[in-house]
């Protein structure tokens, strides 16, 4: 090559060094190998050449072409390296505009409970909470001098009203409007007398009905203790007691065993004939299962939660908690 | 109820594994809530359910246990009596008692200390040692399930009354009280004033000291609805009180008796006695009651078969008389079982006994085809919400008296009538306390960014005496939008944050100036909208609430009537147009009480042709350039047409139009 053509590319070089973009190689690529660039008017030399020259210089500046396109090729893939190197997202930092808020750890429970139980084919139901004495204990076989309404310290509103103490009211007023059969579920809010640690004069309890032909005990357990594996997970040891409830016979008790305790969680039987025959159900063409959880319990022992009270005094530290669950 | 486990095995002497017998116990329905080991004996403390006064007594649990150890429970020894010639009955009431026997004894020495055995079981029990003859009847009762009181002879006048209370008497009880009888209080009388009030406690007068010498025992059924009755009255249970008003076997009382003789006899001496009885025709419904029941009962109502031979077996083994017939049995129900009914009640007593957790899970219980399980949209929007960053909240459906009397008129009011405390007093009438009072709690806390939201109820009388309960997602914010972070923007949140919010979870709401809402501030207050329909109101409080809360923090509360609100359901869908979208901004000057609303409204009714969006994008106030009481508005349009590309001739006729139409309506200037 001639020295000409080695101060081109020594040339080349510099210029190459002071790139700092694509775009700037660009322009040094159309500068030396555009149409009318550096290193394409040297090869229009060549025509003026000797037949002896011209191979020698054809040679010469195919070399030439050669390396100067290879320079810049080097230069551009350079520089993009370093394009990338400086483009790189530090996905650790800080997510913008973070909203979340958080579901009421309660609300959180009634929805899992009820998701379970709507797999099961029950269908919610809500109804009146200011309820009269015939819907919330007359008619669920609780007369007036039964020592069960002393498990149920009640709120009066009136002579003859009263906050329900569980949501078997709106099983009474389901069963009187819809008659058998009946699978309903009823989430809602119910009110004792009864304030400590342990106790809330208002809580929440979800019941379940199940009133058709030919319904038994062992469809009771069924639904129970696949409830209870769902919600706690399959390992769940469970015990079902004998208990006493004025509007189920044969009544139960359903026990977990909770950090190798057996806690009661949930009390349950088949309906008692009399509640059946107080909605003018056929007791026997049908027979059905019931039972009552308090959703509170279950969310203290899902969640850890030591305190009832935790509940309702809504602290946004303890509620946050809770982000992401539904 | 509290029992010792040695006293229970000299009638279960089979009882091998404490342990499991514990288990056996809570399987047969008798939870065990706590064991305690004492020196000599073993404390079991029993959960007892309301139904189950037949197991309030050591046989009691026996025979209860009895089918599982295949061991009849036999009668400890008594002395049996003969018919006295002597009276001292006067007027026995059998309304009150249908099955009364008294027992005199003269000259007994109540001075000899209580044998040991007795004192310990006592104590083991939970009852405390008090003399001679007062612990031997608590022993019987610990033993059986009678409850019995002993009254001093020599301090009694007269004969024995069983009576209602008249007017004006009072009793000084054993417990140190004084008690204002009535004339609803059944009492047991001498001649000259009431001793007892029945099946609760006798008076301090007449009790037995370890130096009386003659004393009348009383055993007796009681109704229970009565005892029931006065010991609620005078909110006073006993021992005694809690078996009459659940139960006590109406056959037990003249044995009982027999067995404290014999007791007695054995460690004091005593002089002569005598039994007086006095009983109606039928003592209580279920004495002598036989219920007929089929067999397929059992299987149809528990889901298994049960053998008939084990049936039978569990119902001798608990005192019942099972007679077979064609189809099923006759079952005569034991005079110590009044929670005993119906047929179902029988299946129970076999289940319980088999063992609840012997029955197979079945899991094809039908499912219902009818099932609809309706949309929830509370808890739809409720997550939406969370979305936008709302915390949820539940409170007490209770608010304090007089928190909600500035903006819920008196009458409409639901208070509590037996509350149980003053702040949880009347039932809210209105979601705006609740939010409050927590948006208060958390401040104090200092968690002063708030955004939360409750679904509800409000509670409300009206003057019908209808009860009226609607459902409410109310909320509030307060505070600014985000924690500051390196790339977020932080600013105050105000009413557009949470209009914006609820437009976010219902796009169909609109808002309307408003200013009749008591509890919200006159100058920020909005009626929403959907279809026309009030759904909801928003705003600021009023400075009353603010105060009423010691909130200092700005807020913004919305509710909803959740139940008014409806969602989108019925969209249709519209051909997209391929041609471009034109956008034109548009500047005007208008006096300032012209709203937002009525400028997008005023064209928006008009409907020119191809504009299919119109928005506010900019207000802006100079005093210096337009003077006071006139706002800049800059309006952003968005054109385009469905069947070819819009030419700027076609868009600039539009604009002229929609100018002067701003011009004629709301006397705007165009900006330049």
């Amino acid at each position: 090559m001639s020295k000409n053509y080695t101060s081109l590319i020594s040339e080349l070089r510099e210029k190459l060094k002071e790139c700092k973009s694509p775009h700037d190689i660009a322009n040094i690529k159309a500068y030396y190998l555009g149409k009318s660039g550096v290193v394409t008017n040297e090869f229009s030399k060549l025509k003026d050449a000797s037949l002896e020259e011209r191979k020698e210089l054809g040679k010469s500046l195919n070399i030439l072409k050669s390396q100067t396109q290879e320079l810049i090729t080097l230069e551009l893939d350079n520089i993009q390296q370093t394009k990338e190197n400086n483009d790189f997202t530090d996905v650790t930092l800080p997510g913008k505009n973070i909203s979340m808020g958080s579901r009421h750890p309660i609300s959180i429970t009634i929805n899992q409970i009820i998701s379970i139980l709507s797999n099961h084919g029950f269908t919610s139901v809500s109804g009146i909470e200011i309820e009269d004495e015939f819907h919330n204990f007359e008619a669920l076989n609780i007369p007036d001098t039964h020592p069960a309404r002393d498990m149920h310290d009640t709120f009066y509103v009136s002579d003859d009203k009263l906050l329900r103490t569980h949501t078997s009211s709106v099983q009474i007023r389901s069963m009187l409007s819809n008659k058998a059969p009946l699978k309903i579920m009823t989430p809602g809010k119910v009110y004792r007398c009864d304030s400590d640690p342990t106790h809330s004069p208002m809580f929440h309890q979800i019941e379940g009905l199940h009133i058709d032909k030919n319904v038994n005990f062992c469809h009771l357990k069924g639904v129970l203790i696949n409830f209870i594996k769902e919600f706690f997970g399959k390992d769940m040891e469970i015990r079902f007691r004998p208990s006493y409830f004025p509007f189920t016979e044969p009544s139960a008790e359903l026990d977990i065993k909770f950090k190798g305790k057996w806690l009661e969680v949930l009390g349950c039987g088949m309906v008692h004939p009399n509640v059946l025959s107080n909605v003018k159900i056929n007791t026997k063409q049908y027979s059905g299962f019931a039972f009552g959880l308090g959703v509170e319990r279950l969310a203290m022992l899902k969640y850890d939660i030591v305190d009832l009270r935790m509940f309702y005094e809504n602290d946004i530290s303890f509620l946050s908690q809770f982000k992401g669950l539904k | 109820m509290k029992i010792s486990l040695n006293w229970l095995k000299e009638y279960v002497p089979n009882i091998k594994k404490n342990d499991i017998f514990v288990e056996e116990l809570t399987s047969l329905g008798l939870e065990v809530s706590s064991i305690v080991k004492t020196k000599k004996d073993i404390m079991i403390d029993i959960d007892m359910t309301p139904n189950r006064a037949d197991c309030l007594s050591i046989m009691g649990i026996a025979r209860d246990i009895s089918p599982i150890y295949k061991k009849k429970v036999s009668l400890p020894k008594y002395i049996k009596f003969i018919k006295s010639k002597e009276s001292i009955f006067s007027n026995i009431d059998k309304k009150i008692s249908s099955s009364y026997s008294v027992l005199v004894i003269k000259n007994i020495d109540n001075s000899v200390a209580t044998p040991l055995f007795i004192q310990e079981r006592l104590e083991t029990c939970g009852l405390k040692k008090i003399n001679l003859v007062v612990d031997v009847l608590n022993y019987v009762m610990l033993e059986n399930g009678q409850p019995m009181h002993a009254f001093d002879n020599q301090k009694f006048t007269g004969k024995i009354s069983v009576r209602y209370a008249r007017k004006n008497e009072k009793l000084a009880a054993l417990d140190g009280q004084n008690y204002n009888l009535t004339t609803d209080t059944p009492v047991i009388s001498d001649d000259e004033k009431p001793q007892a009030i029945a099946g609760v406690i006798g008076s301090e007068g007449s009790s037995v000291s370890t130096k009386t010498k003659s004393i009348i025992i009383e055993s007796a059924y009681f109704t229970p609805n009565i005892i029931r009755k006065s010991s609620k009255f005078f909110r006073l249970q006993t021992d005694a009180s809690y078996r009459f008003e659940r139960g006590v076997d109406p056959l037990l009382n003249k044995y009982s008796l027999g067995r404290v003789l014999a007791i007695l006899k054995e460690h004091t001496s005593i002089g002569d006695y005598f039994l007086n009885h006095s009983s109606a025709l039928k003592t209580a419904k279920h004495i002598g009651k036989s219920i007929l029941i089929d067999f397929n009962l059992f299987e149809s109502s528990l889901g298994i078969k049960i053998s008939d031979s084990f049936i039978i077996q569990t119902l001798k083994y608990l005192g019942f008389n099972p007679e077979k017939k064609k189809t099923g049995l006759k079952v005569t129900v034991p005079s110590h079982r009044f929670d005993i009914l119906i047929p179902e009640d029988l299946v129970e007593e076999v289940a319980r006994v088999y063992g609840y957790n012997s029955f197979t899970p079945d899991l094809t219980s039908k499912s219902l085809d009818n099932i609809r399980n309706i949309e929830n949209k509370t808890n739809d929007y409720s997550n939406l919400l969370v979305a936008r960053g709302y915390n949820e909240v539940i409170s007490f459906s209770f608010i304090p008296k007089g928190d909600q009397e500035n903006h819920v008129s008196k009458s409409k009011i639901i208070s509590i009538m037996n509350p149980i405390s003053e702040d949880k007093a009347e039932l809210r009438g209105s979601m705006v306390n609740s939010i409050l009072n927590t948006c208060n709690y958390n401040f104090s806390r200092k968690n002063l960014n708030l955004k939360i939201f409750e679904s509800g109820r409000t509670y409300i009388k009206h003057s019908d005496k209808k009860i009226i309960e609607e459902n409410i997602l109310a909320g509030a914010i307060s505070g600014v939008n985000s924690e500051s972070n390196l790339k977020n923007d932080q600013s105050k949140l105000s009413f557009f944050d949470l209009k914006g919010d609820l437009l976010s979870i219902l796009p169909n709401l609109s808002f309307e100036t408003h200013a009749s809402i008591s509890y919200l501030s006159k100058s920020c207050q909005a009626v929403i909208k959907q279809n026309n329909k009030i759904v909801g109101y928003c705003g600021e409080p009023n400075k009353a609430l603010y105060s009423q809360y010691s909130i200092k923090n700005k807020i913004f509360y919305f509710e909803l009537m959740i139940d008014k609100v409806v969602g989108i359901d019925s969209i249709k869908y519209k051909k997209i147009s391929i041609f471009p979208k034109i956008k034109r901004d548009l500047t005007i000057l208008v006096n300032d009480n012209i709203l937002a609303n009525d400028i997008i409204d005023a064209v928006e009714r008009k409907s020119f042709n191809y504009m299919i969006n119109i928005k506010i994008s900019d207000i802006f106030y100079s005093k210096a350039e337009f003077g006071i009481g006139k706002k800049s508005i800059t309006i952003e349009f968005i054109f385009q047409d469905k069947l070819s590309t819009l030419t700027d001739n076609q868009i600039n006729d539009e604009m002229e139009k929609i100018i002067s139409l701003l011009q004629s309506k709301h006397k705007a200037v165009v900006r330049t």
